[in-house]
């Protein structure tokens, strides 16, 4: 039988009580608990920024952090960027520069540079590429991607 | 997925008293170590003692001594801290090489240093600020120098039930300049395949180096020519480096590659911080 616990927080503006397993990651949680399946499981071990989300504002690789831990905090997922059907500009930027090839590294890509912008508004080159050495595209759109923070910055 | 329980403590002495107390029991603070080694099946804990958010491993401040940076304080907070930036950049510049940014926002300077691996970015340049380790046990408080704390790959000198509580930095900081060189197979993420810290103290120099030797060492051969025999050449001293190291072969770089990157990093570095 495993432990479980019980654990209030917020996500995507929402505030939420659930019970989660002890021993579960956030991102099992997120994906498997409350089905916002935009945050993405790739390497499991921290290396690949799949997972990323904001936890209290900051970007983590979910994957590395208990669903327990979640108690008492502010959870962003890559679902909570859009406004009533509306993209966000980071997100629009994103598709208008085709920012990504498979997509599959673009949920934790944009959380972590959504992170950068409310740090910095205005990055330059290697400001955004310290803030996505954490985040790998196999598909290689590293320009792509780097001009989308960066023309997402300007508006 | 895993089992095991999770328990967060609100005192210190609680969560020494359950580290000593019960078997496998893990102290858990960013958990970029922890977690990924018990996916890996390196760790297999019956209890997760969660440490983070106790105030005596919040501590972060400078005063007369130097400078006490707790167990939960994470890599991020030490490389965008401003006096650590103006007067221990290299302990700055070793902390900023560690993992991506995201790992970062999780993982602690206590976290690399006590998870020992000989690769560890922030041990090199700790090597070099004599750095004190403060430990938290059963039997009350110890410190010991960072030079004593590592005792083998993944093995420190941590006895069971302790942890550590916070690293202290002794003033007064480095006169000179300091800088920590790694090399590694990408740009960024990976670990050290070779790493090395060396520290201008104004009247002589300390080098320590990482990945080379079973825990991290001070290139004793190389301070001792310059330091002791007036060595003015870069290149001939940093040739002394091999006899302070033993070095294996390992996915990140073969035992010969080693010894070749560590002499010319230790050259790259005099030259960068003694000027010779």
């Amino acid at each position: 039988m495993r432990d479980k616990k019980i654990i209030k927080f917020t996500v995507n503006g929402n505030s939420e009580e659930r019970e989660a397993v002890v021993g579960e990651t956030l991102l099992k949680f997120i994906r498997d608990e409350l089905n916002l399946t935009g945050t993405k499981s790739g390497c499991e071990i921290g290396e690949c920024g799949a997972c990323t989300v904001l936890l209290d504002g900051k970007p983590v690789n979910s994957c590395l952090v208990l669903a327990v831990e979640l108690d008492g905090k502010d959870l962003l997922t890559i679902e909570g960027l859009s406004k009533n059907g509306e993209l966000d500009r980071l997100q629009q930027a994103f598709i208008d520069h085709a920012a990504f090839q498979c997509g599959y590294c673009t949920p934790g890509m944009i959380m972590a540079a959504r992170s950068l912008l409310e740090r910095n508004a205005n990055p330059n080159d290697d400001e955004i590429n310290e803030a996505l050495s954490g985040n790998l595209c196999r598909c290689g759109a590293y320009q792509e991607i780097r001009d989308a923070v960066k023309d997402s910055a300007k508006k | 997925m895993l089992s095991y329980e999770y328990v967060k403590c609100t005192g210190l002495s609680e969560a020494v008293d359950i580290l000593a107390k019960e078997e496998q029991a893990y102290p858990y603070a960013g958990g970029t170590d922890l977690m990924v080694g018990m996916r890996g099946g390196k760790f297999a804990p019956k209890k997760l003692v969660d440490i983070k958010t106790l105030p005596e491993l919040n501590v972060f401040e400078e005063n007369d001594q130097g400078i006490i940076i707790g167990a939960a304080i994470t890599l991020n907070q030490i490389a965008c801290h401003d006096s650590i930036i103006k007067n221990i950049p290299i302990l700055a510049e070793g902390s900023h090489s560690v993992g991506g940014y995201t790992i970062r926002n999780r993982a602690t300077l206590a976290g690399n240093i006590c998870n020992a691996s000989p690769a560890a970015d922030t041990a090199a340049p700790l090597y070099t600020l004599d750095a004190l380790i403060n430990i938290v046990g059963p039997d009350g408080n110890r410190s010991l120098p960072v030079e004593e704390f590592f005792t083998g790959p993944g093995q420190t000198a941590l006895k069971n039930g302790e942890l550590v509580q916070s690293i202290f930095i002794p003033r007064p900081f480095p006169a000179g300049k300091g800088v920590y060189i790694k090399a590694s197979r990408t740009g960024s993420v990976d670990l050290a395949t070779v790493g090395v810290a060396v520290q201008n103290w104004g009247e002589h120099v300390k080098i320590a180096v990482g990945a080379v030797a079973a825990t991290p060492v001070r290139a004793f051969s190389v301070e001792k020519a310059i330091n002791e025999k007036g060595e003015k050449s870069s290149a001939e001293a940093a040739k002394l480096v091999n006899n302070d190291i033993a070095p294996i072969t390992d996915i990140r770089g073969s035992r010969e590659y080693r010894y070749h990157m560590v002499e010319v990093l230790v050259r790259r570095g005099l030259e960068q911080t003694m000027g010779v």
